[in-house]
């Protein structure tokens, strides 16, 4: 069985955005409506946040930079950090579920079915990552996009919780491909919207099971790290950086100008 | 002395104000604002009418009350089951008022938690049937049954005889009481097995009781993802929390009923005194718990956690932090103890000054629990303030209107004290004549129900945990069965006549042989008289006997008022 993963390589991300549009249009992700966005209650399946790295000339001896603009110079840098949904090993989301919305599937997907959902918003206050969503007004899609909505996502009610699914629908409709070829399911069938889209190959997705495939080598290179994983989630998405990625060296930036994507 | 004179019992029942009847439409306007109103809204318009977001306080000022209410909730059956099981005579009467809190704050909470999920429409019937066995929220889901049910017998059965009492006495509602009493007529058999049931129920409701706020804190304390919430701590805490907000929530109520029907005799200031102390010891443990928590969390923690304790204190929320600690509970504290440690000193007021700040601090303290966190993610987000807006504040207040409403409710239809055993009523209610041969079935009958419902309650318990794993298996509605059939059984117990007492035998063996009833056998003759007897002499002969022979002393000893 496979155990979808997902490598973004941060020296690769330009943070142009697109991963997000994308998987907005992809996943039928609703817009907040005025008023709402600072709130804190703008949706985004998969969110660019900017980070300022404290950089220490920490980079690791043997390894060429990977991308070609860094510099051991002293003093902060911006990084661009994609953050779908970590798809945990151990998700704690779905412990805290009260009424099974929210599972984890044989393949490895964290799931969620807003049908059954009752918005309690317990995965929300226990996700470490702040990956879920919840729909505080009615969906709204303003102007002609409506006729743009993907009819293979079903749209979220209010007043329940979404998250990313990897484009499970994808997933879904290569497995049927497959199965009406009586063949296995290839690798590259199934690729998310984000992954699809990004124009600087910064993510690379795929089976972690198959230790051939390029998620699997990348997720155990050296550059590759977990985001806390101090925590023992043990998330499926992993991160490159030519840096290590110190805790206590993060910290917001643009918490003023940082510009939210709302209708 | 008034405990001669059931009228100043039954003072709520026998009159009401217009005043009472002023506060009724105030507090169902606001009952029905929560109701119809402001539920309704949010049902229809989401939670955006709240000042909640994702990024930033996903829960609010309702996560923080309903805590403050399960923890009020807490309290009452606590001093109703302490004091029937110790034996606390001076605090006899508080027991059922503090009942009646438990009741109406457990209702209030759970009407808030459906007011804070988004979708209420779904809420019970998919935790029910769809439940997750490791979700602190269906934990929840059964020991808020398993209480609220609990907690309805107990109040029901310790009530019982006051109801009987008040269809015998009263004019008004008799029908309403008669249906109450569910066919009690008040012999001894039937007394001292309620007592023995009650005495019972108060032992098992006693641990049901910590776990609800156990719970409580582990839907906190189970969550690594939030900074200042990951902590073995959080259930002793918050059961001490509960502890504390009940008492002083309690201490309120009883001033106000004390105030309004002048009852100074049965709630004196040396009762309201040791509630003091009491309060007072609780809250500096609090603090003490508090202490130990700040200074864990401060000290060398991890990073968010320090951003946490350090925003609690000196940041944002330094200014409620502060304002509730030192004005909510050291004040109080100190207030409460110059009382209790002077034998001069015996005060209502003194114990309401102390009790009240120490409610309003907690329900801080309650939101200080629940809304920092948010706000120190492990993930440098873009945070949005929060500012509880007008309708999160209207719904805290509605839900206290519909508390007052059910409460004063409950005060103006049901007798809130109890009535002392030496009320008899003058045309009691003539028990069934029932055969000898019929008790004997019935008497087996009892003893089949009652075993089939423990049977089928632990099994149904059994197997709702045995399947939790099973998707298509609705678990917690079964597991929850089991415990509401398990609560059937102390109502069996005191509403299904069992075998022929010993009183019904010689009852029956008097009648065969009329030489019996002569005065050397005492007993029979108690009996015989005892259902319809007239004078009060013979009476208190025939209650001297039969408690003499029939073991009810410790009843008696119970009964004695002060």
């Amino acid at each position: 069985m496979q155990k979808w993963g997902m490598v973004i390589d941060l020296d690769r991300c330009a943070g142009c955005q697109t991963c997000t549009v994308a998987c907005r249009t992809e996943n039928n992700v609703p817009f907040c409506g005025d008023g709402n966005a600072w709130k804190g209650r703008a949706i985004f399946w998969n969110k660019v946040i900017t980070v300022r790295i404290e950089s220490h000339g920490s980079q690791r001896e043997g390894e060429p930079s990977a991308s070609p603009g860094t510099n051991n110079h002293a003093g902060p840098r911006l990084r661009f950090l994609p953050m779908p949904c970590m798809h945990c090993e151990r998700p704690p989301c779905v412990l805290v579920c009260p009424v099974r919305a929210t599972t984890k599937s044989v393949d490895g997907i964290v799931m969620q079915v807003p049908s059954r959902c009752i918005g309690c918003r317990l995965c929300q206050a226990s996700c470490p990552y702040s990956r879920r969503y919840f729909n505080w007004q009615e969906v709204d899609y303003p102007g002609t996009l409506k006729e743009a909505v993907n009819p293979d996502v079903s749209i979220r009610t209010l007043g329940v919780i979404e998250k990313c699914t990897l484009c499970v629908h994808r997933l879904q409709k290569a497995r049927e491909q497959a199965r009406d070829e009586n063949r296995e399911i290839r690798e590259d069938e199934y690729v998310p919207a984000c992954v699809e889209a990004c124009p600087a190959k910064a993510r690379t997705f795929g089976d972690l099971n198959n230790p051939d495939h390029a998620v699997a080598k990348l997720a155990r290179s050296p550059r590759a790290f977990r985001l806390l994983e101090e925590l023992g989630t043990f998330p499926q998405v992993s991160y490159l950086h030519e840096s290590t990625w110190k805790s206590e060296s993060r910290k917001s930036v643009g918490a003023e100008d940082e510009e939210e994507i709302d209708g | 002395m008034g405990d001669r004179d059931i009228s100043v019992y039954l003072r709520p029942l026998l009159r009401t104000t217009w005043k009472a009847y002023a506060l009724l439409a105030v507090a169902l306007a606001g009952a029905c604002w929560y109701f119809y109103g402001a539920f309704i809204y949010q049902f229809f318009h989401g939670h955006r009418v709240t000042g909640q977001g994702t990024h930033g306080a996903m829960w609010g000022t309702i996560v923080a009350n309903i805590v403050q209410l399960i923890g009020v909730s807490h309290v009452g059956i606590a001093i109703s089951a302490t004091v029937r099981i110790l034996q606390l005579k001076r605090y006899q009467q508080l027991a059922r008022i503090a009942e009646f809190v438990t009741l109406v704050s457990l209702t209030a909470a759970v009407c808030n938690i459906a007011g804070d999920v988004g979708r209420p429409d779904r809420f019970l019937y998919n935790v029910v049937m769809h439940g997750n066995f490791t979700a602190p929220f269906v934990w929840s889901a059964t020991v808020i049954t398993n209480y609220l049910v609990g907690s309805c017998v107990y109040l029901y059965l310790a009530m019982r005889r006051d109801i009987y009492l008040c269809s015998r006495v009263l004019t008004r509602r008799r029908w309403l009481y008669r249906a109450l009493a569910l066919g009690y007529s008040d012999t001894p058999e039937e007394r001292e097995n309620l007592e023995r049931t009650v005495w019972w129920c108060a032992v098992i409701i006693l641990p049901i009781m910590v776990s609800v706020h156990s719970v409580y804190g582990w839907v906190f304390g189970l969550q690594p993802g939030r900074p200042g919430w990951f902590n073995p701590f959080q259930a002793p805490y918050f059961v001490l929390g509960a502890i504390v907000t009940g008492f002083s929530g309690v201490v309120a109520v009883v001033a106000i009923i004390r105030r309004i029907y002048r009852w100074e005799q049965f709630f004196p200031n040396r009762l309201f005194k040791g509630l003091g102390v009491f309060l007072g010891f609780v809250t500096l443990l609090y603090l003490y718990f508090l202490f130990s928590e700040v200074l864990t969390g401060l000290y060398a923690s991890p990073e968010a956690e320090r951003g946490v304790f350090h925003d609690l204190l000196f940041g944002r929320f330094s200014w409620i932090a502060w304002t509730a600690t030192v004005g909510g509970m050291i004040v109080p504290f100190w207030v409460l103890f110059v009382q209790g440690a002077n034998p001069k000193i015996q005060s209502m007021k003194i114990v309401v000054v102390g009790a009240v700040p120490i409610f309003f601090a907690m329900w801080g303290w309650r939101y200080l629990i629940t809304v920092p966190s948010f706000f120190h993610p492990h993930i440098p987000y873009k945070l949005a303030e929060y500012s509880p807006t007008l309708f999160d504040w209207s719904l805290v207040l509605a839900t206290y209107c519909f508390a007052i409403f059910f409460y004063t409710a409950l005060v103006k239809l049901l007798p809130i004290l109890e009535l002392p055993e030496h009320f008899v009523p003058a045309r009691p209610v003539r028990p069934p004549r029932i055969r000898l041969a019929t008790m004997r079935g019935l008497g087996f009958f009892k003893r089949a129900t009652i075993s089939f419902t423990l049977a089928s309650g632990i099994g149904l318990i059994a197997y709702g945990i045995h399947s939790r794993f099973d998707v298509l298996t609705p678990a917690p509605a079964i597991w929850i069965s089991g415990i509401v059939c398990l609560w059937t059984i102390p109502l069996q117990v005191c509403l299904i006549p069992g075998f022929p007492s010993r009183r019904h035998m010689l009852a029956h063996r008097a009648r065969q042989e009329p030489a019996l009833l002569r005065p050397p056998r005492p007993l029979v003759t108690a009996v015989g008289l005892a259902e319809r007897s007239s004078s009060p002499a013979i009476e208190s002969w025939v209650d001297r006997h039969q408690r003499a022979h029939r073991g009810i002393r410790r009843r008696a000893r119970m009964r004695v008022w002060a």
